[in-house]
């Protein structure tokens, strides 16, 4: 090699030298955004693996409309297979949405028009996903037909709901049933109704000037406000026998009615209850015994914790739409509303669905069960997809209460206001009565909250009946017949 | 039947997709000439398939027959494109008309997808713009002396931002002052002013040799910027950030610069958010809260993020096929969230894909800026780069919720005529820094022989090999 050639290379050689450390920056910048690269690459995978499901789910995503083009949407059906809701097809292709049982369960299962209602709405995007299996897929590709949607299988029971809706009438009020060990959701009934198949007309009608006050969409039993009454002695009583260990040896004399903190309290028909124990005032639902408990023997500051640990002012773990209850009377209120609030009157104000979930508490032994509507998913060939289980939502009331005042409970039945209609059963029911005023003269709602076979709950219901004055249908008639259906008698 | 060509069609598109970003790195890796061509020319084939794969799907969806001419004369200009330049430019690299040719037919797909009246203006422009930034690797070599120009860069640059503030002429747009309204067509002057900015900055940083020298580059950058705060241009403030902190780390190779640029960022967000949270950062403020959880402001400022959102995820990981989708639900989705258009209809696969072709963009000009060694087009090869990739993370990662938006657009892709003509201009530039690099080689090449056939006659085994390798070279070309 010459030199010459030597001395070019060696230039070049340094050249190269000197650019490789000018270089370094540049390396170190491209490493770092590679590196910010690959983690926006992870990330949107991330997203589709991890979020899409709850996203796609959202009720404001409008692409759930689009869903139809290619798919039909799954049926709704009762766990032992009866058809709730479902696509029928005419020879051209139009699809319309049936509802064989037509108004009896407008709104548990809903309607898929005008925002959609109920299972309908919640269950949307299950309904308009089809995982039929691959086959069947490409089948129905090739064929340019659409896929099925998957069938959602509720834990409602026509039996159930048919004799709550018997029973009620042409009442106003709402009836739900809870399987106890459970908090799958067998009965959800609301009257007035509608008919599901007719929505059109209903939705002109009820936004039409005449139909303005309707309140026929309305869900009752879970959006229903309504005054407790007498079913919240039960926790002016829980919270007594928790400040007071020896609560047998209560004892009060009742005379019909009462002054207490400067408000007159009557009994119902201001009948004299006589000399009443702490049983005997749940029994009776006597008015003063309970206002002469609220006024002089507990906290308020420690009533409204407990109102509040039983869900009131919160929210229901319920995944459907409803109206979260209220309890306004605190350690500083006016001592003037203690006697009406302590006895359910007053501001109080609760869901049907709520007091369900307070007896389904007693009767597991404090322990609330989530309740629910849907059992599993189905794909349009019945395989199961997804399976929902049971879940408890924690202790919301001390399991020794709860023996203590399920006796009481049962003297409801047999020995007071409930044995009437319940007493001579062959089932067992604990229970509790109401019968909230809703205005000044008279006027009032009737309730029954309670649980069957008390050894081993089987069934919780919660019943209001609206205008009890005028339709003399009892919450507690009402109950029974369920209970009858139930076991059927 | 119809259907099922949609759903083929659909998938193909996504292995072409895979296997066209596969071509783009092994590019990289492959060993000689003859393997990189014919991997070039692979690309070219499934670029073809793609597009054609897209306007099939679209033809079927729309029921429309111009669908097919539009395929036609874009498939024209594109084919005109890469040949013309492989013409004019014998050393060009063929891997980035490849890449420009591929995103701008991409683009045009999606657009026409979307609203084929801004399609057909888009591809208008975007022709005229292929047309002229073919003549820059051209034009540029004739000018030699832009690195003496940075007072001119400096003062123009400044100029055109604040064209803006003229009355009558600047516009108001999504809350920033950015646009110019010329009658006959609209334009973000920062477009522009952004490879301006560029070329200030590598001319001044080349004749850097003071620390006082420095800190007048930093203020009149600094300069810059101020006028994109005050625009509210927000975004490009970043863009322009960013790109300055990473050229003065490469001029000086000292890491300091970048961390101290850093933690004065940091400040100024935080100063600046206390002092002015309401008026003149309220703007950052609602996209921060977008981000943060669109769906709690779904109504409000947090809808286009959650429009976005919804498309992404209603598509999954195959798209729905073009035309099957709703991407017209999301806000701008022909410049800003074309990404989660794209997503949703042709699926994620393919937006990953199109992330790592991205990427790969960037790592080709990074590979040229490395080869350079004038320190002047150095400096503005990488400032490019800087700037595309910044440019492109900041608006996909706005799209699919990994950072606040920002409000830039997508390369090539997005409709913009300032954004597709800026980013044209800086390929173009690009192409020249890689003419210029392998002009380089080549002399270094012909000079090593001049001296070769010089010692002739003492080494004959030398003069055989050289001859020999410049035969084969002079084949592949």
């Amino acid at each position: 090699m010459s030199p010459e050639m030597r001395q070019f290379l060696e230039k070049e050689r340094e050249k190269v030298k000197k650019n490789r450390i000018k270089n370094k920056p540049l390396v170190v910048m491209t490493y770092l955004f590679v590196l910010v690269f690959i983690g926006m690459f992870s990330y949107l995978i991330y997203f589709m693996v991890k979020d899409t499901d709850t996203v796609v789910a959202k009720s404001s995503n409008k692409r759930q409309d689009s869903f139809d083009k290619y798919v039909t949407r799954g049926d709704i059906i009762t766990s032992d297979g009866v058809v709730l809701a479902t696509t029928e097809k005419d020879a051209e292709g139009e699809e319309t949405r049936v509802y064989p049982y037509g108004s009896l369960f407008a709104h548990t299962v809903g309607y898929n028009s005008y925002g959609r209602s109920g299972i309908e709405l919640s269950e949307n995007v299950n309904l308009m996903r089809s995982h039929v299996n691959i086959f069947s897929k490409v089948g129905s590709d090739l064929a340019s037909e659409k896929n099925i949607g998957d069938t959602i299988v509720t834990s409602l029971d026509v039996n159930l709901q048919q004799a709550a809706a018997d029973a009620l009438g042409d009442a106003r009020g709402a009836v739900v049933v809870l399987e106890a060990s459970t908090g799958r959701i067998l009965t959800m009934y609301s009257n007035p109704t509608f008919d599901p198949n007719d929505i059109d007309n209903v939705w002109a009608s009820v936004h039409s000037d005449e139909g303005s006050s309707s309140t026929v969409l309305l869900n009752r039993a879970t959006q229903g406000l309504y005054a407790p009454g007498s079913t919240f002695k039960i926790i002016t009583l829980l919270e007594y026998m928790k400040e007071h260990p020896d609560y047998e040896n209560y004892h009060h004399t009742c005379y019909g009615s009462d002054i207490f903190n400067s408000v007159s309290i009557r009994c119902s028909n201001s009948a004299a209850h006589g000399d009443l124990d702490l049983a005997g005032t749940l029994a009776h639902s006597c008015n003063t015994s309970v206002a002469n408990i609220g006024c002089n023997e507990i906290d308020i500051g420690e009533l409204n914790k407990l109102a509040e640990s039983l869900l009131y002012n919160g929210e229901l773990p319920y995944d459907g739409e409803y109206s979260r209850s209220q309890f306004k009377l605190t350690a500083d209120s006016n001592y003037s509303e203690i006697p009406q609030t302590v006895i359910g009157q007053g501001d109080t104000l609760v869901t049907p669905l709520h007091n369900a979930l307070i007896m389904q508490a007693i009767a597991n032994g404090g322990v609330l069960m989530k309740p629910s509507l849907v059992d599993s998913v189905q794909n349009a060939d019945g395989v199961t997809l997804i399976n929902y289980k049971s879940k408890s939502c924690g202790s919301i009331i001390d399991p020794e209460l709860t023996q203590d005042i399920i006796p009481m409970l049962c003297q409801v039945v047999t020995d007071g206001t409930a044995t009437q209609y319940l007493g001579s059963k062959p089932y067992t029911v604990a229970g509790k009565t109401g019968t909230a005023e809703y205005d000044n003269s008279g006027n009032c709602n009737s309730w029954f909250v309670g649980y069957s076979n008390v050894e081993n709950p089987d069934i919780v219901i919660s019943v209001v009946v609206e205008d009890y004055t005028t339709n003399q249908t009892s919450g507690t008639y009402v109950a029974s017949c369920v209970f009858d259906a139930y076991y059927g008698y | 039947m119809a259907n099922l060509i949609c759903k083929t069609s659909k998938y193909l598109v996504l292995v072409f997709m895979a296997l066209y970003t596969i071509k783009c790195y092994t590019y990289f890796t492959a060993k000689d000439r003859e393997k990189r061509n014919s991997n070039l020319n692979k690309q070219i084939f499934y670029i073809f398939m793609i597009h054609f794969l897209c306007h099939i799907m679209l033809f079927i969806n729309k029921e429309d027959v111009t669908v097919l001419i539009y395929y036609v004369v874009e498939i024209i200009i594109a084919i005109l494109y890469i040949v013309l330049f492989r013409i004019f430019y014998k050393n060009s690299s063929k891997l980035m008309t490849n890449n420009v040719a591929f995103l701008m037919l991409i683009g045009y797909t999606v657009l026409l997808r979307l609203s084929p009246k801004l399609a057909v203006r888009q591809f208008i422009l975007a022709s005229i713009g292929l047309g002229v930034t073919i003549f820059i690797p051209f034009i540029l070599g004739k000018f030699r002396n832009m690195k003496d120009r940075y007072i001119l860069f400096g003062i123009f640059g400044i100029l055109l931002l604040l064209s803006v503030f003229l009355p009558g002429v600047g516009k108001v747009v999504n809350g920033s002052r950015n646009w110019i309204d010329l009658k006959f067509i609209s334009l973000q002057p920062m477009e522009f002013v952004k490879i301006i900015f560029i070329f200030f900055v590598a001319s001044s940083l080349v004749k850097l040799s003071t620390l006082k020298e420095l800190i007048i580059n930093a203020a009149i950058s600094a300069g810059f910027m101020l006028v994109l705060v005050l625009e509210k241009d927000f975004g490009a403030v970043m863009l322009f950030y960013v790109v300055y902190f990473s050229m003065v780390y490469l001029a000086t190779s000292r890491a300091i610069f970048p961390i101290l640029g850093l933690i004065f960022m940091v400040a100024a967000c935080a100063l600046g958010y206390m002092l002015f949270k309401d008026s003149l950062f309220a703007h950052i403020v609602v996209r921060v809260l977008a981000w943060k959880n669109p769906f709690a402001y779904q109504d409000t400022y947090g809808y286009q993020v959650c429009e976005s959102l919804f498309g992404i995820s209603s598509g999954g990981f195959a798209g729905t096929g073009l035309g099957n989708g709703m991407p017209y639900l999301i806000p701008v989705a022909e410049s800003d969230f074309i990404f989660s258009a794209i997503c949703e209809e042709l699926g994620v696969i393919f937006g990953l894909a199109l992330i790592l072709i991205y990427l790969s963009g960037f790592i080709a000009m990074q590979n040229i800026a490395m080869k350079c060694k004038q320190p002047f087009y150095k400096y503005v090869t990488f400032g490019i780069a800087i700037s595309y990739i910044f440019q492109v993370f900041l608006n996909i990662g706005g799209a699919i919720k990994f950072i606040p938006s920002t409000g830039v657009t997508l390369p090539l892709v997005s409709y913009g005529m300032s954004s597709v003509f800026s980013t044209l201009i800086c390929f173009a530039i690009v192409q020249f820094v890689y003419i210029l690099v392998s002009k380089e080689a080549d002399d270094f090449e012909k000079e090593r022989e001049r001296i070769a056939y010089g010692e002739g006659s003492q080494n004959v085994s030398r003069n055989e090999t050289v001859p020999g390798k410049r035969t084969r070279k002079s084949k592949e070309k």
